[in-house]
């Protein structure tokens, strides 16, 4: 770890001003940045602890007519235990439970979740100087690309690990975020890009830019939405996605059982590209049709239509598509 | 609806942040009930404070990047990895550390159902593996199976005491049930 | 008396002609039926205070006033020559106080020769380049980042099967063809192509094992201290004679000056039976600076550097009579070495040795290549050779139509195949009785329908274990008996984490008749303790044990005879009895109370291990049966229990022995399902030298085990009757579980780890010769 000074401001506007430092970045649970700054993938001279902040709605979880409220520096095992989630948002509990263990979510936050940087085995080896790291070539791309994406077209191959930022976009959230390149509510698809000639982000925050707030917007008929998250993993627990599904869907009023129809959909692929993956195709599939067998196969061939398979990981488009259908059937109304 | 915005600079607040470091200052943790004042740079991780300046080696450094458990601590009372939190970071906490869970001489129930279970073998993660189990079991009494082991899910163990573990855990449990006065 | 003798030993599953010391301590072995007070007891361990109070100390733990810290600078490149080594911006860093390369380091051989220890040509990444020692982890590895290396690439190879081409680069200038040792280690017996000639059916399948890592949760290292012209060597090991013989001979020290220390160790598991590198580095850095240096290895080094359970592609054909009878096996194994070798893994020993079958023969090419150096890790070559030998016999019961179970107690080999010697026990028919009950073996087919459903399939496997694990000598043992009543037992072998303390203190407490708190065990220092070998091959309990056993009855034998005239009692009427001499009269006297007239004094006891017996084989046995749940729509395996059936002669211990049965199973279900370490053929890179890209188990992985020991005490191996129980439940772990998702599927998989992506593929292979064969028939028709 490079050395660095630290400051731990109470008040957001202390902190906002220390980021626009040169060199400054933000600290909040620190569990991926630690493990940044150890391999020297990053190297600030100043880390800003966010942790002081006495700002209100940065912490915890609550709801307006609106919202389901989430503070960013929520802890992820706040977030699994919080009865509002758990009730109102399963699709996000669901995502909050897989990640990880319990040492990381009672200090991991929900904004640190969705800003965390990929897993890339060649991006996180110390021998490696790849193109995310300021190097000329991806390594991925003709080597061992068993976990890298098969969506999307970027110079970077490795694929965004959060469990959270796919339900969240399932679930149409907003960030609400503050600073000096962007402020204000931003869908949080809006938020991720993949890295391309023109700049190695993976968000469109800036180093000074702050999620304060995640805003899930809460269902008008909740009784005819449902949703589920499943993830793939290579081990039972304690692992990034290889593969994982964010389903939601809504059903048309009167509309039951085998004959339920389907009102909006969304489904959202994590593990398979370099930002959060919405499986567009096989949402207009879904939507308007009811949810036979031969919606969900359809949807399930739609979403992994196009996927781009590299040397080691067709296998994920076998797996997404499994995946796929078995959070469709899932989601039958009983 | 997001909008670009280039923000005009702060006013100047009328109280300056203290910015430490990065040469060595001064730091206050409590751990196990006890205050210290460690003299350290700010990239000093909580591990390395407890087992380097402190000497309270019960915690492990298994990988350092927080893929081992090894290093879980109770910070308070929640487990987590002491390699992944700087010591700076835990200023006003309260530190547990498996130095500090026998009292006066007499060890922890969960610590007695390891042995009894022999839920170890070469020991080097028992002490992440009773932390973790001591937290669950403050949180609820009454764990299930599963329960247990999604508490210690963090905490690896190459030896493969696994099946051990989740029985020390229960017996822990049961143990503290039946004790007179709970 | 000491007698020299030239012995064939075995050890971790290979044969050795070896010249050993033998004393004949004689000791009655205690019989099968013989009442045991302690031993064949669940004692807790007797250092697990030490270890759940976060008081064990491990090397790792070490701190010593002044103490340096090292960094080792590794190689980037797979084979390269340094051409420039500039470490001078590294010297001139506040707080650096040595840097250590091949410029200023003397010359010492490593790897017999094959490489120095800072070499100027570095043959895999992570091979050492230099050392930097400064006050904190911090400035060294600060440090480590102003070494100016220039390397000038070499050609490298890392596929085994490439580097036997002729035209391939070399890993080692001496040795043009790669192989180690310079040719393929071949054995046969009878006539193999008569065999083959004469079965009704022949199978033949190639099978691949990956490379899978260690990773002890303590990584390597080592602290050094000199004292004067001593040193002291704290050591994460296995051995620590072999440290001590091994660092005294690289620089040049007499032994005695040489002092080993391990109090305890977090994990081995054959990783750490000899001394690294750093032990060394850390020992010169030691002497030039003056000060005490500590190196101890971070998880990515681990990963690089201490070696692994080598890649092998091994070829299986076995021949048979319709009957199921064995009439030839054949069995072709490339084994990747990596860089540097002493020796290698086989294997083929299974192959040679569970079943009866006249015509054998095994090929064993180990290969170098330009990857990190293999060590021994559990069960080396067993494990492998398992996988593919049981994985063939399964699919020739297929082919035959036979039970999996029947066709192997078809073959059953009532002598060793090898050495043509009956065993002195073997427990595998026990095994497969006992195994076959737990798991519902009969009921399997109905099982199989019953719980299959919907993209789930349920598949039951099984798979047979064989090893040494007899020990032997040279293992000695003192007992030091104190006027109060209690005893010291001195050894200088080591617990590995296996339960060594408590099963010696067991086991010398039964011998002298005394409680079993009033036994202390010293372990892991050659300064006070008398030599024992390396704890490895199963071995340890099997050798130190008898040795201690002998020791506490060479003191029980002076006490009596120090209490008889101190009672003025005859001898022969005296006893020990729990802590107490008992006399014919009925009295029951504490020794404390006897010995008082003697003051403070000290009897001792001195017991050494015996040889094995010359006419029989020891060896350990067992059956795993597996059940499997497959989803053929995203490949996942679930296993959903292990059924584990061991024998090992007698259980000294049934609480640790099931923590060692555990153990074992569940590595070994990690190797059969999710273990690899990936290497970028393209760089000559392994891409998952950390934890996170390397996964094991966690708790949530692990399914039912019923853990089982066949408890038949072996009197004839040696006078406890226990053999070694560290590798067997490894052994065929992944073996039944590939035969079970063989059987689950009806197609099987042929590489480990049996991961999703594979499971897929062999679904998508059997369809597509599905769809090929149905084309056929169309067409035909």
């Amino acid at each position: 770890m490079k050395r660095f000074r630290y400051a731990r401001p109470e008040r957001l506007e202390a902190a906002l001003r220390l980021l626009r430092e040169p060199g400054a970045k933000a600290l909040a649970g620190g569990t991926d940045l630690l493990t940044e700054l150890k391999a020297r993938t990053q190297e600030p001279e100043l880390l800003v602890s966010v942790q002081g902040l006495q700002e209100p709605g940065l912490r915890g979880v609550r709801e307006d007519e609106r919202f389901v409220r989430i503070g960013a520096l929520t802890t992820l095992r706040e977030l699994e235990a919080h009865p509002l989630v758990r009730d109102k948002l399963p699709i996000l509990a669901q995502a909050a439970q897989t990640v990880a263990m319990p040492q990381i979510r009672h200090v991991g936050t929900v904004g640190g979740n969705l800003m965390q940087q990929v897993r890339c085995w060649y991006y996180r080896h110390p021998f490696v100087r790849c193109w995310l790291k300021g190097g000329e070539e991806c390594y991925a791309e003709e080597g061992l690309n068993h976990r890298h994406a098969i969506f999307g077209t970027s110079p970077c191959i490795a694929v965004h690990p959060s469990d959270l930022a796919p339900a969240l976009i399932a679930l149409d959230a907003q960030a609400r975020v503050v600073g000096p390149d962007v402020e204000g509510e931003l869908a949080l698809e809006e938020l991720y890009r993949l890295p391309d000639e023109r700049s190695r982000a993976r968000t469109v925050l800036g180093p000074a830019d702050l999620i304060l707030e995640i805003l899930v917007p809460k269902p008008s008929e909740p009784t005819r939405v449902r949703g589920v998250y499943l993830k793939a993993m290579e081990r039972a627990t304690w692992s990034f996605a290889v593969v994982s599904v964010a389903a939601r869907l809504s059903f048309e009023p009167g509309s039951e059982g085998v004959r339920a129809r389907v009102g909006d959909a969304r489904l959202v692929l994590g593990g398979v590209a370099g930002k959060p993956w919405r499986a567009r195709d096989a949402e207009a599939a879904l939507r308007g049709s009811p949810l036979t067998d031969e919606a969900i196969e359809r949807a399930a061939e739609a979403a992994v239509a196009g996927a781009q398979p590299r040397a080691h990981n067709a296998y994920k488009i076998e797996l997404t598509r499994a995946l796929v259908k078995r959070a469709l059937r899932s989601l039958l109304p009983p | 609806m997001a909008k670009a915005v280039r923000a005009e600079p702060e006013p100047e607040l009328e109280v300056p942040v203290p910015v430490r470091g990065p040469e060595r200052g001064p730091i206050k943790l409590r751990v196990n009930g006890e205050k210290h004042e460690l003299w350290v740079e700010p990239r000093r991780t909580l591990l390395d404070a407890l087992r380097d300046d402190l000497g309270l080696t019960g915690a492990k450094k298994g990988c350092d990047e927080g893929t081992c458990g090894t290093c879980t601590v109770l910070l308070d009372g929640k487990p987590i990895y002491a390699c992944l939190r700087l010591a700076i970071e835990c200023e006003g906490h309260e530190i547990t550390t498996i130095e500090g869970l026998a009292q006066g001489g007499e060890l922890h129930p969960v610590q007695r159902a390891f042995i009894e279970e022999d839920a170890l073998q070469c020991g080097f993660c028992t002490p992440g593996q009773i932390l973790s189990v001591k937290a669950l079991l403050d949180e609820n009494p009454n764990p299930t199976e599963e329960d247990v082991r999604r508490a210690v899910s963090g905490n690896l163990c190459r030896c493969g005491a696994y099946p051990h573990i989740v029985r020390a855990a229960l017996r822990a449990a049961k143990g503290l049930a039946e004790r007179p006065g709970r | 008396m000491a007698k020299v003798v030239k012995v064939q030993t075995e050890f971790e599953g290979r044969f050795y002609e070896e010249t050993i010391v033998v004393e004949g301590t004689e000791v009655e072995p205690w019989a099968p039926e013989q009442p045991l007070k302690l031993v064949g007891r669940p004692v807790p361990r007797v250092d697990g205070p030490e270890k759940v109070t976060g008081r064990a100390r491990f090397t790792h733990d070490v701190r010593l006033p002044g103490m340096l810290h090292g960094k080792i600078l590794r190689s980037p490149h797979p084979h390269a020559r340094i051409k420039r080594l500039d470490t001078s911006k590294a010297e001139r860093l506040p707080g650096v106080r040595l840097v250590l390369s091949h410029q200023n380091a003397p010359e010492i051989p490593w790897f017999r020769g094959q490489t120095r220890l800072f070499d100027t040509t570095v043959r895999y990444v992570g091979d050492e380049v230099a050392c930097v020692v400064a006050d904190d982890e911090e400035t060294a590895e600060e440090a480590l980042r102003l070494i100016e290396v220039e390397y000038e690439p070499l050609p490298f190879v890392v596929d085994p099967e490439r580097a036997l081409e002729p035209d391939a680069p070399r890993v080692h200038e001496s040795q043009p063809n790669n192989l180690v040792n310079g040719e393929p280690e071949v054995y046969e017996r009878g006539d193999v192509q008569q065999g083959f000639a004469e079965a009704d059916v022949v199978v033949e399948g190639v099978f691949r094992t990956q490379t899978a890592l260690h990773n002890c949760l303590e990584t390597h290292g080592s602290v050094a201290h000199w004292d004067g012209d001593s040193l002291t060597i704290w050591d994460s090991t296995q051995h620590v004679f072999g440290v001590r013989f091994q660092l005294a001979r690289a620089l040049g020290l007499p032994l005695h000056k040489v002092r080993v220390i391990k109090r305890h160790m977090g994990g081995g598991f054959g990783s750490k039976n000899q001394a690294g590198k750093y032990a060394a580095i850390a020992a010169l850095a030691a002497r030039m600076t003056g000060r005490p240096v500590k190196i101890v290895l971070d998880r990515f080094e681990e990963n690089l550097a201490t070696g692994n359970r080598p890649a092998t592609i091994q070829t299986l054909k076995l021949g048979a009579k319709r009957d199921g009878t064995l009439t030839a096996i054949f069995h072709k194994s490339i084994l990747n070495a990596g860089a540097y070798a002493v020796w290698a893994p086989s294997a083929s020993g299974p192959t040679k040795r569970l079943y009866a079958c006249p015509n054998v023969r095994t090929e064993d090419w180990a290969v170098f290549t330009n990857l990190g150096p293999f060590s021994a890790f559990r069960a080396p070559g067993y494990v492998e050779g398992t996988f593919a030998l049981e994985s063939m016999m399964d699919e020739l019961a297929k082919a035959l139509g036979l039970d999996p179970l029947e066709l192997r107690l078809k073959n059953y080999a009532e002598i060793d195949p090898i050495t043509n010697k009956p065993y002195t026990t073997k427990g595998l028919r026990q095994a497969y009785e006992r195994g076959a009950q737990l798991i519902g073996w009969a009921e399997r087919a109905h099982t199989k329908r019953a719980r299959s459903k919907g993209p789930k399939r349920v598949g039951f496997g099984l798979a047979s274990q064989i090893w040494g694990g007899s020990g032997g000598p040279p293992a000695y043992a003192l007992v030091k008996l104190n006027p109060d009543g209690t005893a010291t037992v001195v050894t200088g072998t080591q617990d590995i984490g296996t339960g060594t303390r408590t099963a010696l203190a067991q086991i010398a407490a039964e011998a002298l008749s005394f409680p079993l708190d009033a036994v202390e065990v010293e372990l892991g220092d050659t300064q006070w303790g008398v030599y024992a070998p390396l704890s490895a091959g199963s071995m340890t309990l099997a050798t130190v044990g008898p040795a201690v056993r002998a020791a506490a009855e060479d003191a029980k034998k002076q006490l009596l005879d120090v209490a008889a005239q101190l009672l003025e009692l005859p001898k022969e009427g005296l006893r020990v009895e729990d802590g107490h001499i008992a006399t014919p009269k009925g009295e029951r006297l504490p020794v404390a109370e006897v010995l008082r007239p003697l003051g403070n004094f000290q009897i001792v006891g001195k017991g050494a291990r015996g040889p094995n017996p010359d006419d029989k084989n020891v060896n350990t046995f067992g059956a795993q049966f597996a059940q499997v749940e497959v989803d053929v729509e995203t490949g996942e395996v679930r296993v959903e229990k292990i059924v584990a059936v061991h024998e090992s002669g007698r259980v000294v211990n049934p609480l640790t022995i099931r923590s060692q049965l555990y153990g074992g199973v569940i590595m070994g279900l990690g190797y059969a399902l999710l273990e690899r370490r990936l290497d970028d053929p393209r760089r000559g890179l392994p891409v998952t030298p950390t934890l996170e890209t390397y996964k094991v188990l966690t708790v949530a992985d692990v399914p039912e085990i019923v853990a089982e020991m066949v408890d038949l005490p072996d009197p004839e191996a040696n006078p406890i009757g226990a053999k070694g129980v560290g590798e067997p439940p490894i052994i065929p772990t992944a073996a039944a579980i590939a035969n079970a998702v063989a059987d689950a599927l009806g197609v099987r998989v042929y590489e480990l780890p049996l991961s999703p992506d594979r499971v897929l593929a062999a679904l998508r292979g059997a369809q597509a010769k599905k769809d090929e064969e149905e084309g056929e028939e169309g067409e035909a028709s």
